[in-house]
């Protein structure tokens, strides 16, 4: 019987999964440089602002992270008296968004403060964080592990810091953490030294979220941040310690400081790709003829002088079907190919999800 | 020791077509890969140099530009390879439009073909007073009420080979499937005076093209087998050769059609070329498509659907 279609059996179908990764790199020229601030966008809320790669009245730009910042409602910063100049309310609700989302809540029912060494049973929590949080356009479906480096200037004045701290998450790889509800994460060292409980940071892998204690800056005196940047005196916009900032600043002026003192941040993004793939194999007597209408000239093949001869056709293209024959995925081959009874062929088509 | 030669291997990216998407999109289980087919609409067998040496014969095909994929699920795989059991076949079928009689064409050469009357008072004017509708005019309003029809044959389409010699049955086509735009009409069966019902569709896809599959088995209305003793030389069939079956059908307007002029608006002209007694109508040109399902021939049926202005 002729046929131009043939059934895949199960023999024929399966399906492999792939990790792709793609490196990012966002140099501090895009978060306060080239454009000014014109691609910060800061909301009314002042709950957070947006970092976009280009000015983001264009639509050109693309959204790349939402830095904020957040106080733990049990850091000395969220008392009324060291915050007397300013609510400390959002950056309290803030931290507890994030925690809760990142880190959980406890048998009580109380959401978990971040925890330096990611042990939950003890050790020291971080209670006054900057929040990087990373659009997916960059993370993908995650962060690959062991390749996310953040790098801030610290010391001296915004305008000429002394020096410049590399932050990742050295060893992550075998290291990694797997006891918050929002996936995997990983702590952040400014070493590959660093021992465990010195961590300065968090990075939540699938959930794309960096977490940064705000002492990163209160090291070698003076060491000066602020929102205003390089525009500004030391004196008059520019806080000593990070404190200072948290307890006297908006979320907005405390994520501008932080951008400010922003060098480098690095990581590769994974990419999960599962994929079916279909053998489609010819055998030697199968698909050696075309129902193409060059093919017959007065219903004669072209192909063949005599009966004798091999008959053979050019594959370019394989249909894959469903069983009403409706075609559902098509695939092409670079150059056409020979099909002919003294070959057979197998096609491996891969169709991506 | 050689490497071995694994030039057999190829893997190839597919890419879902429209109705693939659509399919997946719903949800319901439809999109599910059971069969493949292999195509070559790309290529044109008149290049290949039968009589040149054995490493020049298919040079020239073997140069030709392969085209991107393309989403477009009717677009794509026109063209497909078939499979027979024996290498010898020197002559394969073809499908033939039978434009004679009753299922003659409106117009001559390249410019010819089937005019569709989608409504009543396109078919009465048309008919005008001689009460009989035009050569190639169906008639799209009440279908049932005239012979006119649209027929193509299957066979060996050469006159090297007798037309008493049977057509090897496995090249004899036994199932069609007629692929047309869902908006414009919809065939229905070739016989009978009243209301011919119409053929059931088997799926539509995301770009309104329907696809029938008519079987000879279940649709005897439709596919005939074709006798031995047809004679093509007294205008019997338009197959010179051993002969197949025979596929026929109607047209029936579509209910849009008939009751307004969107797409022939939207998707149409307007036309003065005499119709019968119609000199001023709309129209809308289509092509119905047929493909042998055993043989994968495909031909393109020209088609007009008109309504009086």
């Amino acid at each position: 019987m002729a046929s131009i279609y043939k059934t895949l059996s199960s023999n024929d179908i399966t399906t492999v999964r792939d990790l792709l990764h793609e490196a990012i790199p966002l140099t501090a020229s895009i978060v306060s440089g080239t454009y000014g601030d014109n691609n910060i966008k800061v909301y009314e809320n002042d709950l957070f602002e947006s970092v976009f790669d280009y000015p983001y009245l264009s639509s050109s730009a693309n959204h790349i992270f939402d830095l904020t910042a957040g106080v733990s409602n049990n850091s000395p910063l969220s008392g009324a008296a060291v915050a007397a100049s300013l609510d400390p309310t959002p950056k309290i609700n803030i931290y507890n968004e994030m925690a809760q989302i990142l880190a959980g809540f406890d048998e009580n029912g109380s959401v978990r403060e971040f925890d330096r060494d990611g042990d939950l049973s003890g050790g020291e929590q971080l209670r006054e964080v900057f929040v990087v949080n990373f659009a997916r356009l960059l993370t993908k479906d995650e962060i690959k592990k062991q390749s996310f480096t953040l790098q801030v200037l610290t010391g001296g004045t915004v305008t000429s810091p002394d020096s410049l701290m590399t932050i990742s998450d050295y060893k992550a790889l075998t290291q990694y953490k797997i006891n918050s509800p929002a996936g995997e994460y990983g702590i952040l060292y400014t070493g590959s030294a660093a021992t465990a409980g010195t961590g300065v940071g968090l990075i939540y892998y699938q959930a794309g979220v960096a977490i940064l204690t705000a002492s990163l800056f209160d090291g070698d005196a003076p060491n000066y941040i602020g929102p205003n940047g390089a525009n500004s005196s030391v004196a008059a916009d520019n806080f000593e310690t990070s404190i200072d900032l948290f307890s006297s600043g908006s979320i907005s002026g405390s994520a501008d400081a932080f951008r400010n003192r922003l060098y480098n941040i690095s990581f590769n993004n994974t990419i999960e790709i599962n994929s079916t793939i279909y053998f489609c194999r010819a055998n030697n007597n199968e698909f050696n003829y075309s129902s193409n209408p060059t093919y017959l000239s007065a219903s004669q093949i072209v192909v063949k002088n005599d009966p004798q001869e091999n008959p053979l056709a050019y594959v370019t293209s394989v249909g894959l079907y469903s069983a009403d024959n409706e075609l559902l995925a098509v695939s092409k081959l670079s150059h056409p190919l020979e099909k002919n009874p003294t070959d057979e062929l197998v096609l491996r088509v891969r169709l991506d999800y | 020791m050689a490497f071995l030669d694994n030039s057999g291997d190829i893997i190839l990216d597919a890419v879902l077509t429209d109705t693939g998407r659509f399919r997946l999109a719903k949800g319901d289980g439809t999109f599910r890969i059971v069969k493949f087919a292999l195509g070559d609409d790309e290529i044109d067998y008149g290049t290949y140099s039968r009589n040149a040496t054995t490493e020049l014969k298919g040079m020239t095909v073997l140069r030709t530009p392969v085209m991107e994929a393309f989403a477009n699920n009717a677009g794509s795989m026109k063209y497909k390879l078939l499979s027979l059991t024996e290498n010898t076949h020197l002559y394969l079928p073809v499908i033939k439009s039978y434009a004679n009689g009753n299922s003659a064409k409106f117009g001559s050469g390249t410019a010819a073909k089937y005019v569709v009357a989608v409504d009543k008072s396109t078919v009465d004017e048309i008919v005008g007073t001689t009460q009989l509708l035009t050569t190639g005019v169906l008639n799209g309003y009440q279908p049932g009420q005239s012979d006119h029809l649209i027929i193509m044959d299957q066979g060996l389409d050469t006159g090297n080979i007798s037309q008493a010699e049977p057509l090897d049955s496995q090249l004899r086509e036994t199932q069609y499937s007629i692929n047309m735009d869902n908006r414009l009409g919809a065939p229905v069966q070739p016989t009978g005076t009243g209301s011919p019902s119409s053929a059931t569709v088997s799926f539509i896809d995301d770009d309104n093209i329907a696809t029938y599959i008519l079987s000879i088995g279940t649709d005897k209305n439709y596919i005939s087998e074709l006798p031995t003793t047809i004679d093509s030389s007294l205008g019997l069939t338009s197959i010179s050769g051993p002969v197949g079956t025979r596929l026929a059908f109607r047209i029936q307007a579509s209910t849009s059609l008939r009751t307004n002029n969107y797409l022939f608006t939207v998707l149409g002209n307007t036309g003065a070329t005499s119709i019968g007694n119609m000199s001023s109508y709309r129209y809308i040109d289509s092509t119905i498509s047929v493909t042998g399902q055993t043989t994968g021939y495909r031909v393109d049926v020209p088609v007009r659907y008109v309504k009086k202005i």
